[in-house]
């Protein structure tokens, strides 16, 4: 499809950093033109209208998101941007935020409008330290040309923007945590409700969005809801910034119409330009998404509803197909590091059982796996769902079902490895708790 | 397997296979460790060294910026220890005590913060801290054989530092640039090549040998031709021009003034015509102060009556069934939208 409209990804490679080829690209026309004769009524039904729902992985329509933000509270209204992009595989809100900054601005001074915020965060992950420098010398830029600050356009409409920057948590980039973070506390989720839309940030309403929701903005006010909407599926407007990863030709950030074939995406010479040797399987949403067989992959859709009829998640668009000469007893492996790494300590249930499985999983891939491991981490699996605050441990548990049950003949393998495989586990040091 | 065996594993309580096959997948790598986070011996600056530091005008002024920008000074203090790491090198914990003193939290607070993200250094590190990513989609792509051939171009181990003090390697989860993967950091930069003395992260390349090499002999040549390496802003740079947060210490920005858009255009607007009159029915946002019918004649609209938010419904006596109306809600000197034009109906039956 050559045709494909680049909502967010148009400006790449134009040097639209700097606020004067920004503008010659056409940015910054909503908020000079019809934004500021709007209601704010109307800016959110416009993009109920659109269909845009959240980029970040949840896929939660923005329109309704803004409608839960009480007005008139007497408390200030925060919109805060979750730019800590840390779900392996997913790299898009780097290369947008380093492209294009001034569209993420414009974007939020829409939102600000209709949500009658008065300050914005921006919570950048640490690792993205010359992203945060692009951004704040375009929100610099935009203040030297009053689109920030007091009385923005001759109205009354005030609004600043700052950028805050994380210092390496995966676990922030879940909303409260997010928030506990902002906040100068450690990134651990909080309970809900209360919604964040409702009491998030300083217990006043807060409105958490993806970097890539904010950026559709600008593109759904200059043209209209209803195009947007037309460029998705009936049940999700607008175009996706796909982050293809692993073993593709052409790894990169690809913009496309939600609903089109993941084949095309990872075949077609537009986009990520082939598979590099035989498809193994493909992670189709981020690192907790369940992974998907060839076969499967060749039936399935990139939107929200064609990928949850194969029991998989969109999440984030990271899309990650490995081949048949990677291991994916080391993937999984991988992962439960990665999570117990990153589990933030609060429940039990993860602190523990995250640990607990990657134990399993390091002995396994060290040749001490034993007869029954398998069944124990699938249980592990699905005790983590609804046990915990956040669904950082169901994250974990999402692909060790899905990668147990679709590759079960290569982990057996491992575990055939070892002579002693038969006979219980006494090392100890492998039970819960044995971490302390 | 006897007992002996099993209960030297438990005295120990670390993750050691002594029976059993070799390890089958040869080395794993290392868990990612916070820098630091091990060595409970590190010598600790006393605050007398660290004054001069973090007690200037320049930090000064950056943390009177910083407190600003939140309700809560607390909010500050990831940025606060960014300043300290900054300026430091990494986080003593007096600096972590300093840190909590200016953001009006408890030292264990800020403690527990400190060392709840791993981006803060509890040790002081090589000049140039080597980050390898090693999660999912840079080790499909290999990156346990590039952390491999790089300790061995150094010679060191990982969470080691090479005895001229000018390398630490470490391993972390996923950088957020997988599509460059097997991908790494040098200290704040993305790289995965040198282009023209710089350092480049270029769409589709990812880190190879001969690319790590290049990166490890352009830092080398940095060494060689700078001292040490320049101080970089670890915000990224000030924002000239904002007023701060409401409220805040040191900001002079005001609250958001609440009618400051147009109110929704009035709606649900129908028109009833009867023997007397047509009525007019609507429903307007709380927020209006002032609303105005307009009635089409001879297609121009024309006002014919203003009301109060507080009023029902409007009749109009001189109206017929199949007259065009229309109402304009407003909210201080701000006003809507008009309302889509209905036309006034004869009621059914």
């Amino acid at each position: 499809m050559a045709d494909t409209v680049k909502v967010c990804t148009g400006n790449f490679g134009k040097r639209a950093q700097s606020i004067h080829t920004y503008r010659k690209l056409g940015g910054y026309s909503t908020v000079s033109s019809k934004l500021f004769d709007l209601s704010q009524f109307e800016v959110i039904d416009a993009v109920m209208r659109s269909g845009l729902r959240g980029r970040g992985g949840a896929g939660f329509p923005t329109g309704m998101k803004w409608s839960f933000v009480p007005r008139n509270t007497g408390k200030p209204v925060y919109i805060v941007v979750n730019a800590d992009e840390g779900e392996p595989g997913t790299f898009k809100d780097h290369f947008l935020m380093k492209e294009d900054p001034h569209r993420l601005i414009e974007g939020l001074i829409i939102a600000a409008w209709a949500l009658g915020a008065r300050s914005a965060y921006i919570y950048v992950r640490g690792e993205f330290l010359p992203c945060i420098e692009t951004l704040n010398k375009a929100i610099s830029e935009a203040y030297g040309e009053k689109l920030l600050g007091e009385n923005i356009g001759g109205t009354r409409f005030s609004f600043d923007i700052f950028v805050h920057r994380g210092a390496g948590a995966y676990i922030c980039g879940e909303e409260t945590a997010l928030i506990n973070s902002l906040e100068g506390s450690k990134g651990q989720p909080r309970l809900k409700p209360p919604f964040p839309a409702v009491s998030g940030a300083w217990a006043s309403p807060t409105c958490v969005n993806n970097v890539e929701t904010i950026m559709a903005l600008p593109w759904i006010f200059e043209n209209s809801p209803e195009a947007y909407a037309a460029l998705g599926t009936p049940k999700a407007g607008g175009t996706k910034v796909f982050c293809v990863s692993g073993d593709v030709k052409k790894p990169g950030v690809y913009e496309a119409r939600l609903g089109i074939p993941m084949m095309e995406m990872l075949e077609s010479s537009e986009f990520a330009g082939g598979i590099d040797g035989d498809l193994k399987g493909v992670i189709p949403g981020g690192s907790s998404t369940p992974v998907l067989l060839p076969e499967e992959a060749a039936k399935a859709t990139l939107d929200y509803e064609g990928l949850a009829a194969l029991k998989t998640m969109f999440g984030s668009g990271a899309i990650t197909p490995f081949n048949t000469t990677r291991d994916v007893v080391q993937i999984l492996n991988t992962l439960g590091n990665f999570y117990s790494h990153e589990s933030c300590g609060q429940c039990t249930p993860c602190r523990e059982g995250v640990g607990y499985a990657k134990r399993v999983l390091n002995a396994i891939v060290n040749g001490n796996g034993r007869d029954g491991d398998l069944e124990l981490l699938l249980s592990l699996a699905d005790q983590y769902n609804g046990t915990t605050i956040c669904p950082l441990a169901p994250a974990l548990g999402m692909p060790v079902t899905a990668f147990i049950t679709k590759y079960r003949r290569d982990f057996e393998e491992y575990i055939a490895k070892n002579p002693q495989r038969s006979s219980p586990r006494l090392n100890s040091n492998i039970r819960p708790g044995a971490f302390w | 397997m006897s007992a002996e065996k099993n209960l030297h594993i438990i005295a120990n309580n670390r993750l050691r296979f002594t029976e059993g096959p070799k390890p089958y997948a040869g080395d794993l790598p290392a868990p990612a460790e916070q820098v630091g986070h091990l060595h409970e011996s590190q010598k600790q600056p006393s605050w007398n060294e660290l004054a001069p530091l973090l007690e200037n005008e320049q930090v000064k002024l950056r943390v009177a910026d910083l407190l600003s920008r939140y309700p809560d000074p607390q909010g500050a203090l990831l940025e606060v220890l960014w300043i300290a790491q900054e300026v430091i090198g990494w986080v003593p914990r007096e600096a972590i005590r300093w840190a909590a003193s200016v953001c009006s939290c408890s030292p264990a607070h800020a403690l527990g913060v400190a060392t709840f993200y791993t981006m803060y250094k509890h040790a002081p590190t090589g000049r140039f801290l080597l980050q390898f990513c090693r999660n999912m989609c840079c080790s499909i792509r290999g990156a346990s054989d590039i952390i491999r051939y790089a300790e061995n171009a150094l010679g060191i181990k990982t969470n080691g530092t090479t005895p001229d003090g000018l390398f630490t390697l470490i391993q972390v989860e996923c950088l957020g640039a997988c599509g460059n993967g097997p991908v790494m950091l040098v200290n704040d930069d993305f790289a995965t090549d040198v282009e023209s003395g710089e350092l480049t992260l270029k769409k589709g390349a990812a880190l190879t040998p001969d690319r790590v090499d290049r990166i490890i002999a352009w830092c080398r040549d940095r060494a060689s031709q700078m001292k040490e390496e320049p101080v970089r802003d670890a915000l990224g740079g000030k924002l000239s021009g904002h007023l701060g947060h409401p409220g805040a210490p040191g900001a002079s920005a005001r609250a958001q003034v609440l009618d400051y858009a147009p109110p929704p255009p009035v709606l649900g607007v129908s028109a009833q015509a009867s023997a007397d009159g047509v009525t007019l029915t609507w429903k307007a946002a709380p927020e209006i102060t002032a609303l105005a019918v307009e009635r089409l004649e001879d297609s121009s609209w024309k006002q014919i009556g203003t009301l109060s938010p507080k009023d029902k419904e409007f009749k109009d006596a001189s109206g017929k069934a199949g007259m065009d109306y229309r109402m304009t809600a407003s909210s201080g000197d701000r006003a809507a939208k008009p309302s889509a034009a209905v036309k006034a109906t004869e009621k059914a039956g």
